[in-house]
C-alpha cells in the first residue's frame, strides 16, 4: 500500500521570520517552503510577517541633525588625571562647538570639494556573499559629465555629485540641480538617478531615498517624488519652490543638498552624494 | 560566521588605532547614517539619537586602541546600543516620540506636489514608527538591527552578545507584535500591498 504523501511539520514563528531573512540552513529553509506552498494558513503568516518587515524596512533613513567630530586628543581617564580629563573636556568641547558652527552636515575630509559622494556599507546577505563585507569609502567624485533624458528633454546638468557602489560599478546614484545659486523666492530643480537600482518602485520610501537641505547641522527635507522611470532606472526629484521651505533666517547663505540612498537589497548599503547650493536675496 | 572586517575598515581602523584623526573622520562618515538611524529607532527623539551616535564616536575613538580581531562595525554599535541601554536606565524621555512636526529632518519642507500622497506616507511610517517604540528595548533592537540597519542574524548576535536563536527569537516575535499593532488599522496592509505593487 502506498504511503501518504509526508506533510513537513508546520514551520514555527521564528522559522517563517528567519525563512524571510533566509537565515535558515539548507534544510529548513526548503522544509519551510515546501509546507508553505501547501499551506493556506502558514502562507499567509508568513506574507503578513513579510509586510511587516516590508514597512518597517520602508522608514526613510534620516539625515543626522549636526556632524559628528572627535576632539584633537583622546579624553583620559578621571581616575588616573582629573586635572587632565577637564583639559581634554574642554577642548573637546571647544572643538565639537567650532565643529558644529563650520561643518556642514555630513562632514567629512572631502567635504572641502565641490560635489561629494560617500558610500557606507552593510552586510552583504546574497547567497554566496560574505557576510559581514562593507563596502569601502568611495573617493570623492568630481562633477560628471551625466546626462540624461527627463521628459522628452535632454539637458546637461549644472551642478553634479555621483557616488558609484564599490561592489557594484554599474550602480550609481547621481544627484544634480539645474543651477548652483538661486534667489531666495527661485524655483530649485533637482534630479535624483537611482542608476541600478534593485527596485523599480517611483516610492522614494521603498527605494530608501531622502534628500536634505542643509546648513549649519540643521536639514530641511525634500520630498523627492518619482517623476520619470526610463530604461527601468528609477528618477526622483522635482522643482522646489525655495520661498516655501522653512529655513532659518537668515535664508540667505551656503547650503548642501544631500541625497542618501539605502539601497533596498537588505544590505545597509548607504550611498551619499551632495551639491553646493547657494541662495541669494 | 560573521568574523571579519572589510579590508577598507581595517585599513581605516589601523591607522585610527595609530593616531590618525583623518582615519577615523572617514569611518564617522562611513557609519553616521546608520548608526544615527539605529539610535534614532531605538529612542526616538533626533537630539537623543545625535547624542548617543556622538558619544559611540567618541568612545569609540577612545578605545580604538583596544580594538583587536573584532569587526569595527560590530564593536561601534555595540557602544551605540549600550549607550540606548543607559538612555533607558536613566528614564530619559523614555518612549517619547517626536512628533512629526518636531524633526528637523524629516517632515520639514516637504515640497511635494502630491499631498495626499505625502500625507498618506507620513501616517504610514508614523504608526510603524509607533509599533517599534511600542516593542520592549530587548525586542526592539534586535528588529532595527535587522530591518533598518540590514545587519545579518549573526552580525546582531555579535552586537547584543546573545545566541542566534535568541537573535531569531526577539525578530520573530517582535515582528509579530509590531504586526498585531499595524492590523488594528485595517487599512495599512491594504495599503502596505499597493505599495509593493
Amino acid at each position: 500500500m502506498p504511503s501518504e504523501p509526508r506533510v513537513p511539520t508546520e514551520p514555527s514563528l521564528e522559522e517563517l521570520s528567519a525563512f524571510i531573512d533566509s537565515e535558515l540552513d539548507e534544510a529548513a529553509q526548503a522544509r519551510v517552503a515546501e509546507h508553505v506552498a501547501g499551506c493556506r494558513d502558514c502562507q499567509a503568516r508568513l506574507d503578513g510577517l513579510r509586510q511587516t518587515a516590508h514597512a518597517i524596512r520602508g522608514l526613510p533613513m534620516e539625515s543626522p541633525p549636526r556632524p559628528f567630530t572627535i576632539p584633537a586628543q583622546r579624553r583620559q581617564s578621571w581616575r588616573w588625571a582629573p586635572a587632565g580629563w577637564i583639559g581634554s573636556a574642554a577642548v573637546a568641547l571647544l572643538l565639537v562647538a567650532v565643529g558644529i558652527q563650520n561643518l556642514h552636515l555630513p562632514s567629512g575630509p572631502a567635504a572641502t570639494s565641490r560635489s561629494t559622494s560617500t558610500v557606507s556599507g552593510g552586510l552583504a546577505q546574497g547567497a554566496g556573499a560574505q557576510k559581514g563585507a562593507v563596502a569601502p569609502l568611495a573617493a570623492p567624485a568630481p562633477a560628471s559629465n551625466d546626462q540624461y533624458s527627463y521628459g522628452s528633454a535632454s539637458r546637461a546638468a549644472a551642478n553634479v555629485a555621483t557616488a558609484v557602489d564599490p561592489t557594484n560599478s554599474s550602480r550609481r546614484l547621481v544627484l544634480d540641480t539645474d543651477s548652483t545659486s538661486y534667489v531666495a523666492n527661485g524655483k530649485m530643480q533637482v534630479t535624483v538617478q537611482l542608476i541600478g537600482s534593485p527596485s523599480t518602485s517611483l516610492n522614494s520610501g521603498d527605494q530608501g531615498l531622502t534628500l536634505t537641505l542643509v546648513r549649519n547641522g540643521v536639514g530641511v527635507a525634500l520630498k523627492p517624488v518619482g517623476v520619470e522611470s526610463w530604461n527601468g532606472t528609477p528618477i526622483f526629484g522635482g522643482r522646489y519652490d525655495l520661498a516655501s521651505l522653512p529655513l532659518s533666517s537668515p535664508r540667505d547663505g551656503a547650503y548642501r543638498l544631500e541625497a542618501t540612498w539605502v539601497v533596498p537589497d537588505g544590505s545597509g548599503r548607504v550611498l551619499q552624494a551632495s551639491v553646493p547650493v547657494t541662495i541669494t536675496s | 560566521m560573521f568574523t571579519s572586517n572589510s579590508q577598507d575598515d581595517r585599513d581605516l581602523v589601523g591607522r585610527a588605532r595609530r593616531g590618525d584623526r583623518e582615519a577615523f573622520t572617514q569611518l564617522i562618515v562611513q557609519y553616521q547614517v546608520p548608526l544615527y538611524n539605529m539610535a534614532l529607532r531605538m529612542v526616538g527623539r533626533p537630539d537623543d539619537a545625535a547624542d548617543i551616535a556622538q558619544e559611540a564616536f567618541l568612545r569609540a575613538w577612545e578605545k580604538i586602541r583596544t580594538l583587536r580581531e573584532a569587526p569595527f562595525k560590530s564593536w561601534l554599535f555595540q557602544i551605540a546600543a549600550n549607550l540606548c541601554y543607559d538612555h533607558f536606565r536613566r528614564g530619559r524621555r523614555y518612549g517619547a516620540m517626536p512628533d512629526e512636526e518636531t524633526s528637523n529632518v524629516i517632515g520639514l519642507g516637504i515640497a511635494t506636489p502630491d499631498p495626499q500622497e505625502q500625507a498618506e506616507a507620513s501616517e504610514r511610517n508614523r504608526l510603524v514608527r509607533e509599533s517599534i517604540q511600542a516593542l520592549e528595548h530587548d525586542m526592539r533592537i534586535a528588529i532595527v538591527l535587522r530591518d533598518v540597519n540590514g545587519m545579518a542574524y549573526d552580525e546582531i548576535a555579535s552586537v547584543l552578545r546573545v545566541p542566534l536563536g535568541t537573535v531569531k527569537s526577539r525578530i520573530a516575535r517582535a515582528r509579530a507584535q509590531v504586526q498585531e499593532r499595524l492590523q488594528q488599522y485595517p487599512d495599512f496592509f491594504l495599503r502596505e500591498d499597493a505599495h509593493a505593487e
